[in-house]
């Protein structure tokens, strides 16, 4: 009897990359693996929850809970503000210093991740990030990227620069955005690449932080927003799956007093939900429409009161059960949250605040699956009206229901799990230690 | 008299309500008949009261009463049962709950007058007086001096949630270790058959609310069962408090099922007299539960395990 493949999941530290894991694993599961998680101090438990085995990296003097508290208090004095701004004046504000912290995780954890891959010893290794490990390239077992960002994240001459929020046609504005990604950036991926040059890893080309995995890159655009590129991506390495949406426990809806009227649900994530005053002046725009609101504050809860009566407000929600009882999806173009919204073929309404959810936003508006709204441009009217046409537009809704159609027929999960077992089933051999071209 | 005669129906009201949970745990379907003996034995009283929740039930097309054979379900599925119930809460005391429930949504401040909430819920000063003096008595608020109302902590958020599990951390363990603590053996024998088969559910078909409705059953019936008068006490009324007033927290089926094991292994333990083993059970439970999300999360940034300082 063979013993079922253990394959090991790394994703970063936040909810959109952790939960597409989940999704991914649940299948893998039901087909005869076994899926761990290697999970970031203050994701424990998180795993678990959903029965699989956690290992944990551990906890820094920079982790500890009071330092945590800290940090983010000082993250969002500073960047909140930063939000307002338009992709392009984010680059030195907001991208850069991530892109610093980013580069840091990763050379902090690389030891403890090495010494738990040691301990694991797994088949695989499901990496879920934006960086790459240099520990994974050398854990002696092939290793497979899932691509959660826009697709944006692998370049393309035909496809806008990641995290630019700009169109394919967008030239003039492209060329200037690309030349100030890498002054933002260039000394930051510098001292990356020194990095990985220490732990036996080859130089990446400005602005790639992360390289393609040679065995197998799984790509989470649906098919409705994707690109069309100028360069094929090798299908026998990248597989496009129709989204990733995990099955979630049954959503009970609350009772409003105000009991009629579509639903509609919004979050902005964890960390949107920190910027409480945008989000107070959203719902004294929400009183004024005949719908129902349910919203994520995540966190902030307490900082709320005097709630209208066509209003919940809730700190966590299985998001994709919500989603299939929403009419609209306001949304800061995060890309489980997008990808949700097509699969359950509810219109989005992007209102972005950083990284790919520029691009999102951009690409929901493009391809007439939802509209784009400025966080810093609107006044009570303007969301208004945007809420309302959208949950008029019967012709958005119309090709929502074909999208929808089509990803609930071709599930991500499944198609990934099944990508997953395909790639290491058919490549027995690991490879090499250190051996990870782009 | 009418004061007796309102608390009798609500006798009859709360009794409808448990008989219904148990035709909902043991599975009942439309049609399916409710023997009066089976229901007095599983809800612990006689067949005169039982009988009149029967007709209440009857009175709202919950029941349909065919001659000389009895009582039988008319509703159809495990959805429209569990509405049921929630629904008879509801009318218990539906301006207290619509009060109660107004403020752990967050739409009534802190402190309150008796004239504001006769205009929002359009319901007569005394009416509203009425509902005050029901939710006072479960301290859940207090009369100011003068006219107004304030609300008591409620646990209506996850930093409020946080300090119910620490309370209930101390206590629960306490309650069990309690001398003379005596296992109501005949309920904790229905408790089992409900958590067994909500354990043994098919996939998808658990639900939070579900779950929630018997977590606080078992562990009212843990309070209840304690030597200490004071622990018991408090429990039940902190008991009572989740109940009223925490949303449901929605968790994975993985969790809800794992939790309810846990409720088996305690209550093995109790059963055998193991009150050592089942009070150390019951904080590993407690603090598994209590493990929360990351409150802030983002990519280059540690998890925030407790929301920013405000």
């Amino acid at each position: 009897m063979t013993r079922p493949l253990e394959i090991a999941f790394f994703p970063e530290a936040s909810f959109g990359a952790a939960l597409n894991c989940v999704g991914i694993a649940q299948e893998l599961q039901r087909q005869g693996a076994v899926p761990v998680f290697i999970c970031h101090p203050g994701f424990t438990g998180v795993f678990a929850e959903y029965g699989f085995k956690e290992y944990h990296l551990p906890e820094t003097a920079a982790s500890s809970a009071a330092a945590i508290a800290d940090y983010w208090q000082e993250f969002t004095n500073t960047h909140v503000p930063h939000f307002n701004l338009d992709p392009l004046a984010q680059l030195p504000t907001y991208v850069a210093p991530t892109w610093k912290a980013i580069v840091e995780t990763a050379m902090t954890v690389e030891d403890d991740l090495a010494r738990l891959l040691g301990q694991i010893r797994p088949d695989a290794i499901v990496l879920d990030n934006v960086i790459m490990f240099p520990a994974i390239a050398r854990a002696g077992c092939p290793w497979i990227r899932i691509v959660s960002c826009a697709e944006t994240e692998i370049p393309d001459p035909a496809v806008p620069p990641y995290l630019s929020g700009l169109a394919p046609e967008d030239t003039a504005a492209i060329d200037i955005f690309s030349a100030a990604y890498q002054e933002a950036t260039g000394s930051v991926h510098r001292r990356y690449n020194r990095f990985r040059k220490k732990h036996g890893l080859p130089a990446l080309p400005a602005p790639l932080f992360l390289e393609p995995s040679p065995t197998l890159n799984l790509m989470l655009s649906p098919r409705v927003v994707r690109y069309a590129r100028d360069i094929p991506l090798p299908p026998d390495r990248f597989v496009f799956l129709e989204g990733c949406v995990r099955k979630e426990s049954q959503f009970e809806m609350p009772r409003l007093p105000v009991s009629d009227g579509p639903l509609v649900y919004v979050s902005f994530g964890s960390l949107g939900a920190v910027d409480t005053q945008l989000i107070k002046r959203m719902i004294a725009v929400f009183e004024t429409i005949e719908a129902r609101f349910l919203v994520n504050v995540g966190a902030m809860i307490e900082a709320y009161d005097r709630i209208p009566d066509n209003v919940h407000l809730g700190s966590w929600f299985p998001q994709p059960s919500v989603i299939g009882q929403a009419a609209l999806v306001i949304h800061h173009g995060g890309n489980n949250s997008f990808c949700e919204a097509l699969y359950h073929g509810v219109p989005s309404l992007v209102m972005p605040y950083c990284w790919d959810g520029h691009d999102n936003a951009q690409r929901a508006q493009a391809t007439q699956v939802g509209r784009r709204i400025d966080r810093a441009r609107w006044d009570a009217e303007s969301l208004r009206d945007e809420i309302n046409a959208l949950l008029q537009d019967d012709t958005m809704r119309s090709k929502l229901a074909v999208v929808s159609d089509r990803m609930q027929r071709n599930p991500g999960t499944k198609r990934a799990a099944a990508e997953i077992l395909g790639a290491l089933t058919s490549e027995p051999a690991p490879h090499p230690a250190g051996a990870a071209p782009d | 008299m009418p004061e007796i005669r309102r608390n009798i129906r609500q006798n009859h009201l709360t009794l409808a309500q448990r008989i219904l949970s148990v035709a909902l745990d043991r599975g009942m379907r439309r049609g399916d008949h409710l023997p009066e003996q089976v229901f007095s034995d599983a809800c612990g009283v006689s067949r005169t009261p039982i009988r009149s929740a029967f007709k209440l039930l009857e009175e709202r097309n919950i029941l349909e009463w065919r001659a000389e054979e009895g009582y039988f379900l008319a509703l159809g599925s495990a959805e429209e049962l569990s509405a049921t119930i929630r629904d008879l809460a509801e009318s218990e005391h539906s301006i207290a709950h619509q009060i109660l429930s107004d403020r752990a949504e967050r739409r009534l401040g802190e402190v309150q007058s008796v004239s504001a909430l006769s205009r929002r819920y359009k319901a007569p000063r005394a009416a509203v007086l009425n509902a005050l003096k029901v939710l006072s008595k479960d301290g859940l608020v207090r009369q100011l001096p003068g006219r107004a109302w304030a609300f008591q902590p409620l646990i209506d958020s996850p930093d409020a949630a946080e300090d119910s599990f620490d309370f209930r951390i101390l206590m629960e363990r306490q309650a069990i270790l309690a001398p003379d603590f005596a296992l109501d053996t005949q309920r904790a024998g229905l408790m089992r058959e409900q958590m067994a088969r909500f354990v043994s559910a098919e996939e998808g078909s658990v639900t939070a609310a579900g779950f929630r409705q018997i977590d606080i059953a078992f562990h009212t019936l843990i309070a209840e069962c304690s030597g200490n008068r004071f622990l018991r006490g408090s429990l039940i009324a902190h008991h009572r408090l989740r109940q009223a007033s925490q949303k449901i927290a929605p968790s994975p089926e993985f969790r809800l099922r794992q939790a309810m094991e846990e409720h088996l292994e305690i209550l093995d333990s109790l059963e055998h007299s193991q009150f050592q083993l089942a009070a150390d059970q019951i904080v590993v439970h407690l603090r598994r539960s209590r493990i929360r999300k990351p409150q802030a999360a983002n990519r280059g940034i540690p998890p925030l395990a407790k929301g920013p300082r405000a």
